[in-house]
């Protein structure tokens, strides 16, 4: 199984490039793909024009709601992973399950243990897994996901973005999480790269960049609400993710 | 146990031995008693007389003395009037045919030409056996004592036809047991009848033909013996090791096929020594269970088609399966799989279809073992990619099952299916989900194999409990429509059983050590009344947790003596504490808020601390976040209750905890409560009430002060002394 995970500040096309990705590798290499949707705004499901039907954090409240009360007899462990497994929405082409959002106060140790073991049993099915982070690494910091073997960080060129990603390659060492390769992904270029963007990046310590045009047709798609499912093959966007997707896979 | 089967015992006791001495003075007139007496290649001497009375007998002079003591062990035979019990007279009768029939068998072999083959299989129209040589013993005794064959069957007499003949043979075999033949009846015996059937017979084979004499069953025995003297370390003469290990390890009995006599009947009462029961096919009298086999002694009539199965369940014979019988494969390695929608054959239960599963227990009559029927259609009826029903129905029964064992069971179907590679399963009860992908298909995995893992793994690893099992798979709605309601109301009972444990009903808790890694030096110790603080664990799901992993984060923990039962310490759990928070803590009292508390890793849902000047405690929520009456809000009392110290007048809690009649009880219980959280309160409104009712307290919800009418504890004393709470007129708290 490899693991691949797109983080970011919000607004730089994350979760649209995430969609993009799982399309191009669903195509083209496997379709044993699950993706995970660790965005507490939830919207990945939406891009690949797929109905959601449950987030693991809901369960996770449920059960901590009906902790007294499950269903007879039934360990929470059992219980949850009964819960998580019908969350799971299948399609032909990749499955996908959503995080939903971190805890609220309180313990979750125990619930968390819970989560993290199912997902690690569930993920290892699968040859590729996907995961959509918001910026904040929620789930990584709470270690609900575990090692990966690609992060790419998504920015776009402005100075915000750039140390935003800057913040999370930081962060990421912290956590004490395995990252095989870092990628910076800057989104929407149009031209050239400007200099103070250039800079930036240097001083923020990051290497391995790779650059995804501003796509019309995405645009488009975005505006009008649409799925990009079903985006045209030719699209800028999609053929710069093949070349990305090629680069990292060889 | 019957005067008369006890007559005929004892009196054909008298019979073998009078033949013996007989058949010895002949043999003593014919030869000189110095002539060498020993059943070949055998290191031991003969086995009965060596095993259980240490005679190292090795010539035909000294069988002397072994028919010496086979005289002095031989009872009166009963007398007409006069009614005694009689079980240890029988059992010295038997002991006494069998020193009796060593001393034919002996003679035997000093015969020319030898009547026995000595060889491992029958040869040249020569089809007796005789006794084993050492070579065959240390082969195949070894199996009895790893398990590969459980046992022997000493099969005496004839079958009333060949055909019943080979089919025990059969069922015996199949069952990996050794089955031996001796004793003809009126001429016949199995072993022939086998012969006449061209059944291939010998050591081999596992059908051992030992000799038509009555006095050959003496080799089943000698057999025995000698396994427990080569691997039982019993000593020669340590008779009551001897036949302990029998009784113990050596699962075997005796058939009694044909008319029984009293020569028959002596020989079974010899087998009872050793823990081996009879089963008749005919009617003979019986002993019911008085201690020496581990249930019943003579069991009669049994048809032929049960007489296997019988007893195997009276000599208590385990049956393991050591390969799950499926075509795909089969471990634990398989657990974690998850069936893809796009590799699916069919699916099974789960969100659209119903489905359940069952554990019941029946009676032992109730229940034909490893009988799996599928109700509905099978996997070949179906399409591919079908969304199908799935109930479960699994009948066990067993000497020692109880009912409270059934959730145990069926709780394991999960993880058991789910080791079948290619299958995949999830829940318990009515909420189950099983899927079958393609690829299980195509190599025949079927909806019956479902039943072939249960029956196999419910033997082997609930062997202690399961004798028998049986299951029905149900693939149609009809029926599962009407079988859910009668699991349903089970399920209930189930529940409401659970719902009424309490803390002295069970004497074992469990520990919680989860939170260790970030306070080490906290225990929590789940008792039924009183769940981990977290909330999220209860003491079935420690002693589930336990199960799945027995060396992982909860520990079951005896309870011990009893300190004080009304603050809830127990010597056990204290010496437990100790050990496990790293000799922090010395004495706990499980329902007490001021002397020796729980301690809290941080986790708690709750927080309680008393309130001085209102001789009560208040109670907060984790999710409140304004002041309480303590002068803290919940994030800095959480600072001081939090790390694995005693504070004494401090707890972490559970909000269940609070309904439990177990809370604080030692100080007085929930009543004591003068302040919670407006939330909280709202939440626990129903079981603040409950407990108002049982203590007799009318309107004790409206008694208790929140953040709305009070913050500090001033304002809690002037609100509750206007309420006229109860705990105002309890004792003091300390």
């Amino acid at each position: 199984m490899k693991t691949l995970a797109v983080t970011g500040k919000g607004g730089t096309g994350k979760t649209t490039l995430t969609s993009l990705i799982i399309r191009w590798l669903s195509r083209n290499i496997s379709k044993s793909i699950l993706a995970v949707d660790a965005d507490s705004n939830v919207n990945l499901n939406d891009l690949l024009g797929v109905p959601l039907k449950n987030t693991a954090g809901a369960i996770r409240e449920e059960m901590k709601f009906k902790i007294h009360n499950l269903p007879g007899g039934m360990t929470k462990q059992r219980f949850l992973d009964y819960k998580i497994q019908s969350s799971l929405v299948e399609t032909p082409d990749f499955d996908l399950i959503a995080m939903g959002r971190p805890e609220g106060l309180g313990c979750y140790c125990y619930a968390n243990t819970l989560l993290r073991d199912i997902l690690k049993t569930l993920s290892n099915n699968y040859e590729y897994m996907i995961i959509d982070n918001e910026a904040g690494m929620e789930h990584l910091s709470r270690r609900t996901t575990q090692n990966i073997d690609y992060l790419l960080i998504v920015s776009d060129l402005s100075i915000r973005g750039i140390h935003t990603a800057g913040k999370i390659s930081r962060l990421i060492k912290e956590l004490e999480t395995r990252v095989k390769e870092k990628y910076l992904i800057l989104n929407r270029v149009n031209e050239s790269i400007p200099g103070p963007v250039t800079e930036c990046i240097k001083e923020e310590g990051l290497n391995l960049i790779f650059s995804i045009p501003e796509d019309g047709d995405l645009l488009k798609t975005d505006q009008i609400g649409k799925p990009i499912w079903p985006i045209l093959e030719h699209s800028l966007a999609y053929k710069a993710i093949e070349q990305l997707m090629k680069k990292i896979l060889q | 146990m019957s005067k008369l089967i006890a007559t005929r015992a004892i009196r054909g006791a008298h019979k073998l031995v009078a033949r013996a001495d007989k058949e010895l003075n002949q043999a003593l007139e014919e030869k000189s008693p110095q002539t060498r007496v020993e059943f070949p290649n055998t290191g031991y001497y003969l086995p009965i007389s060596h095993g259980i009375l240490g005679m190292n007998i090795e010539t035909l002079g000294g069988l002397k003395e072994l028919l010496k003591e086979a005289k002095k062990l031989l009872p009166p035979i009963p007398d007409k009037k006069l009614w005694l019990p009689y079980l240890g007279h029988t059992l010295d009768a038997g002991m006494a045919t069998l020193f009796a029939d060593e001393i034919i068998e002996a003679i035997k072999y000093t015969q020319n030409p030898l009547p026995y083959l000595p060889e491992p299989n029958p040869k040249d129209g020569h089809l007796w056996l005789g006794a084993a040589n050492d070579v065959i013993m240390r082969e195949r005794g070894i199996e009895f004592v790893d398990g590969t064959a459980p046992g022997f069957a000493a099969c005496v007499g004839y079958c009333p036809s060949n055909k019943t003949a080979v089919e025990i043979a059969r069922e015996l075999q199949e069952k990996n047991l050794y089955v031996f033949m001796s004793a003809a009846t009126e001429g016949k015996s199995m072993a022939q009848q086998l012969q006449e059937e061209g059944v291939e017979m010998g050591w081999d084979t596992r059908l051992v033909p030992y000799g038509t004499d009555v006095a050959a069953t003496i080799h089943s025995l000698g057999f025995a013996t000698r396994v427990a003297l080569s691997f039982g370390g019993a000593q020669p003469g340590d008779y009551q090791k001897v036949l302990r290990y029998n009784k113990n390890r050596v699962f075997a009995f005796v058939l009694a096929l044909g008319p029984v006599d009293d020569e028959k009947h002596a020989q079974a009462a010899g087998a009872i020594n050793y823990g081996f029961p009879t089963i008749a096919d005919t009617d003979i009298d019986k002993i019911l269970p008085t201690g020496i086999c581990t249930y019943e002694h003579v069991v009669s009539p049994v048809p032929h088609d049960k007489i296997v199965a019988k007893a195997i369940e009276v000599r208590g014979l385990k049956i393991t399966i050591t390969k799950v019988p499926i075509p795909v494969a089969f471990g634990p390695a398989f657990q974690g799989e998850r069936i893809r929608k796009e590799d699916m054959y069919v699916e099974m239960a789960g969100q659209k279809k119903p489905g359940f599963e069952f554990v019941t227990s029946k009676e032992l009559n109730e229940v034909e073992d490893g009988n799996v029927e599928v109700i509905g259609p099978e996997i070949d009826e179906i399409k591919e990619g079908s969304q199908i029903p799935l109930a479960i129905w699994v009948e066990v029964a067993g000497r020692e099952m109880q009912s409270d064992f059934e959730p145990i069971l069926e709780r394991q179907i999960h993880d058991l299916i789910n080791c079948a590679h290619g299958v995949w399963h999830m829940g318990q009860r009515d909420i189950n989900w099983a899927r079958i992908n393609k690829e299980a298909r195509k190599k025949g995995f079927t909806f019956k194999h479902f039943g072939s893992i249960l029956h196999a793994k419910f033997h082997g690893e609930y062997g202690k409990i399961v004798d028998k099992v049986q299951i029905k798979i149900y693939t149609r709605e009809e029926e599962i429509a009407e079988l859910i309601t009668a699991a349903r109301q089970v399920y209930e009972q189930r529940d409401a059983r659970i719902a009424d444990m309490t803390d002295d009903s069970v004497d074992t808790f469990y520990s919680c050590t989860l939170c260790q890694s970030f306070a080490p030096n906290h225990v929590c110790i789940i008792t039924p009344e009183r769940s981990g603080l977290c909330g999220a664990y209860n003491w079935l799901d420690g002693k589930a947790a336990y199960q799945i992993t027995p060396t992982g984060p909860n520990q079951p923990v005896k309870k011990g003596k009893v300190i004080d039962p009304k603050k809830g310490q127990w010597q056990s759990i204290n010496e437990f504490i100790f050990n496990n928070s790293h000799k922090m803590l010395e004495v706990f009292n499980a329902y007490s808020i001021i002397e020796y508390p729980m301690t809290s890793c941080g986790c708690f849902e709750c927080i309680s601390c008393v309130l001085p000047s209102t001789n009560g405690i208040m109670t907060v929520f984790r999710d409140y976040t304004g002041m309480t009456p303590s002068g803290m809000k919940f994030s800095t009392l959480a600072g001081t209750v939090g790390g694995g110290v005693q504070i004494p007048g401090f707890i972490g809690h559970s909000k269940h905890y609070i309904g439990s009649k177990k809370f604080i009880s030692a100080d007085g219980g929930a009543k004591r409560i003068v302040w919670m959280d407006s939330r909280l309160k709202e939440e626990m409104k129903e079981v603040m009430r409950r407990i108002g009712k049982e203590e007799g307290i009318e309107n004790f919800l409206d008694m208790i002060a929140d953040e709305t009418v009070a913050i500090t504890e001033e304002e809690v004393l002037t609100y509750i002394t206007r309420m006229d709470h109860p705990a105002l007129s309890m004792p003091p708290m300390f």
